[in-house]
């Protein structure tokens, strides 16, 4: 007995080859999702924010002439776009695309059991997986990010862009949508890897999902705590009008909305290991 | 029989015309997809709408009836005309989208991942009789809930109504029929074309969703940020709806008006979208597949 023991290897000295092995998983997996031919709508979606302000910057009409000169309209329009469609729409398909498909994906191309042959613990091949995922999205995002910041900018001239970056509030704001970003990736990958892990068909449970998001702004101060999108509306810098039926609810604080989305996060990430730990796979069924 | 008496011989029987060939695509693929509990109860649910409108109509022009309920025909707070089928055109269109949901993604991709094109393709069968006939699953079964029973009540309401009710009202079943058309076909193009390029059912079915959910922010936001109504020309769900609105004499309902784009350009964004569906089928299928 006491022998047995003093050969099973400790925590302590197993994050050495978890951490040895999410690293291999990490190249494996990020090549998958930035070369693959199932990138490429990824990089379509992320490229629509970025495409709509450089017309923005280009042709002189409609609203765009308030923003030119006026900064503080560019960033209401900036906030309004951001999250209507960089956070509603490109990060949250962007991350149900990419999350769902680290092991439905694999089921899809019946590769699966070649990580589950292997000596991997399979909480280790969740935080790995995860972890590829959230690299590649916020890769994306925030490249998303910046270039739709870099074109809404970029008709006000050089020094103009720099006295505001940095003589200004900008790089505060700056900061907090990438910030913004980051977490929406975090939240939503984290529930969209566990819907692809749950659900066979997660399209349902997605869409029911997305709807959740969209109505959030009718929704009674409580029940808007439970979606993604409250706190990451709470954290905006530039506040956002959810026009005349919306109800307002107080905005959480960000300590607060930061720390509880990687709390349940990790919660999520725990469901997603204990399901994957009793996952069996058949290839014929999907 | 002894085997060296096995000889092949050409097939004396009738054979079936050139034109109806593709039809038996979709009379097996009916057989599959009614085996579903789940489908054929929502294509029951989509006789409701249908069943109600009947009742509707009815009870418009049936005094005897109403008398009973103690109301008069000024009671019934609706006119049959066009809004009324426009309302139940929508209607029907929108179930029509969920049941393409069902079948659509599945159509070609099961051929394709299984590699059964070359077993299609070496029978008397060409390639766009392949697809026609694959079309033609959710075409025909599209046309059941949406134009043939809308069609058959516009002429109960006729017969009912009587006098010039029907010449007045031919334009409303000109765009029962145009706009129905116009859907099925935009609807299976765009399941066939989705179900050959993504294998998976699941990402088919959400891609399908996708390319009416995705661009409504984006139509939003551009039209509003260059105050234009180009956005709108990207967004094939409004399109639909404005169609509708202009085919149905109507003012336009969801979008104010310098939302709306010219008609003809409507048009020719439903076409290039149907024409981008065709190509990219033409692409995928083929008899063989060359494997890098």
């Amino acid at each position: 007995m006491n022998a047995s023991l003093a050969e099973t290897p400790s925590l302590g000295s197993s994050w050495p080859l978890w951490r040895r092995q999410i690293v291999g998983i990490l190249r494996l997996e990020i090549k998958k999702n930035f070369l693959s031919k199932r990138a490429l709508p990824m990089y379509l979606l992320a490229a629509i924010p970025v495409v709509i302000l450089m017309m923005l910057a280009v042709f002189d009409r409609g609203m765009q002439r308030g923003v030119r000169t006026n900064l503080s309209q560019a960033f209401i329009v900036f906030s309004n776009l951001h999250e209507g469609l960089i956070l509603r729409t490109v990060i949250f398909f962007g991350c149900a695309w990419i999350f769902m498909n680290l092991f439905r994906g694999e089921v899809v191309d019946k590769s699966l059991h070649y990580y589950f042959l292997s000596a991997v613990k399979r909480e280790v091949l969740v935080v790995g997986k995860y972890l590829s995922g959230l690299i590649a999205s916020c890769t994306l995002f925030l490249l998303t990010t910046i270039g739709a910041l870099f074109f809404l900018l970029l008709p006000r001239g050089l020094q103009a862009n720099l006295d505001y970056i940095f003589d200004g509030p900008g790089w505060a704001q700056i900061v907090d949508y990438l910030g913004i970003t980051i977490l929406a990736c975090i939240g939503y990958g984290a529930l969209f890897m566990v819907i692809g892990l749950f659900f066979r068909n997660p399209i349902i449970p997605a869409l029911l999902v997305y709807g959740w998001e969209w109505l959030n702004f009718l929704l009674p101060p409580m029940l808007k705590k439970i979606s993604i999108i409250h706190y990451l509306h709470s954290l905006v810098p530039v506040p956002v009008n959810e026009g005349p039926l919306a109800i307002i609810g107080e905005p959480t604080p960000s300590w607060i909305a930061i720390s509880g989305m990687l709390a349940v996060t990790a919660i999520v990430l725990g469901l997603a290991s204990v399901k994957i730990r009793r996952m069996e796979i058949q290839y014929g069924s999907e | 029989m002894a085997v060296y008496q096995h000889t092949y011989q050409q097939y004396s029987g009738p054979s079936t015309p050139l034109w109806s060939r593709f039809l038996i695509i979709p009379r097996y693929a009916y057989k599959s997809v009614f085996q579903s509990k789940l489908f054929t109860g929502l294509f029951a649910v989509c006789f409701a709408p249908l069943l109600l409108m009947t009742i509707l109509i009815y009870l418009k022009h049936n005094i005897s009836v109403l008398e009973a309920f103690n109301a008069r025909v000024s009671d019934i707070g609706f006119d049959v005309n066009g809004f009324f089928f426009r309302i139940f055109t929508s209607l029907q269109t929108s179930l029509g989208f969920l049941l393409t949901v069902i079948i659509g993604p599945t159509l070609i991709s099961r051929d394709l991942s299984n590699n059964a094109l070359p077993l299609y393709l070496c029978r008397p069968l060409s390639r766009a009789d392949y697809v026609i006939g694959k079309m033609s699953v959710i075409m025909i079964l599209l046309s059941l809930i949406t134009w043939v029973p809308l069609l058959i009540l516009f002429v109960f309401q006729a017969y009912l109504e009587g006098g010039s009710w029907l010449w007045d009202n031919l334009y409303v079943a000109r765009a029962v029929f145009v706009i129905s058309w116009t859907w099925i076909i935009i609807l299976a193009l765009l399941a066939t074309a989705l179900s050959g390029w993504l294998k998976w059912r699941i990402a088919a079915s959400g891609a399908l969703f996708a390319v009416f959910v995705v661009p409504t922010p984006i139509t939003i936001i551009i039209n509003e940020m260059f105050r234009s109504n180009v956005g709108t020309l990207l967004h094939p769900g409004f399109l639909m709806n404005m169609l509708m609105d202009k085919l149905f004499r109507m003012e336009n309902t969801f979008t104010p008006d310098w939302m709306v784009p010219p008609t003809w350009s409507m048009w020719a964004s439903l076409a290039t979208l149907a024409l981008i569906c065709v190509g990219l089928l033409s692409l995928k299928v083929r008899a063989y597949e060359v494997v890098k």
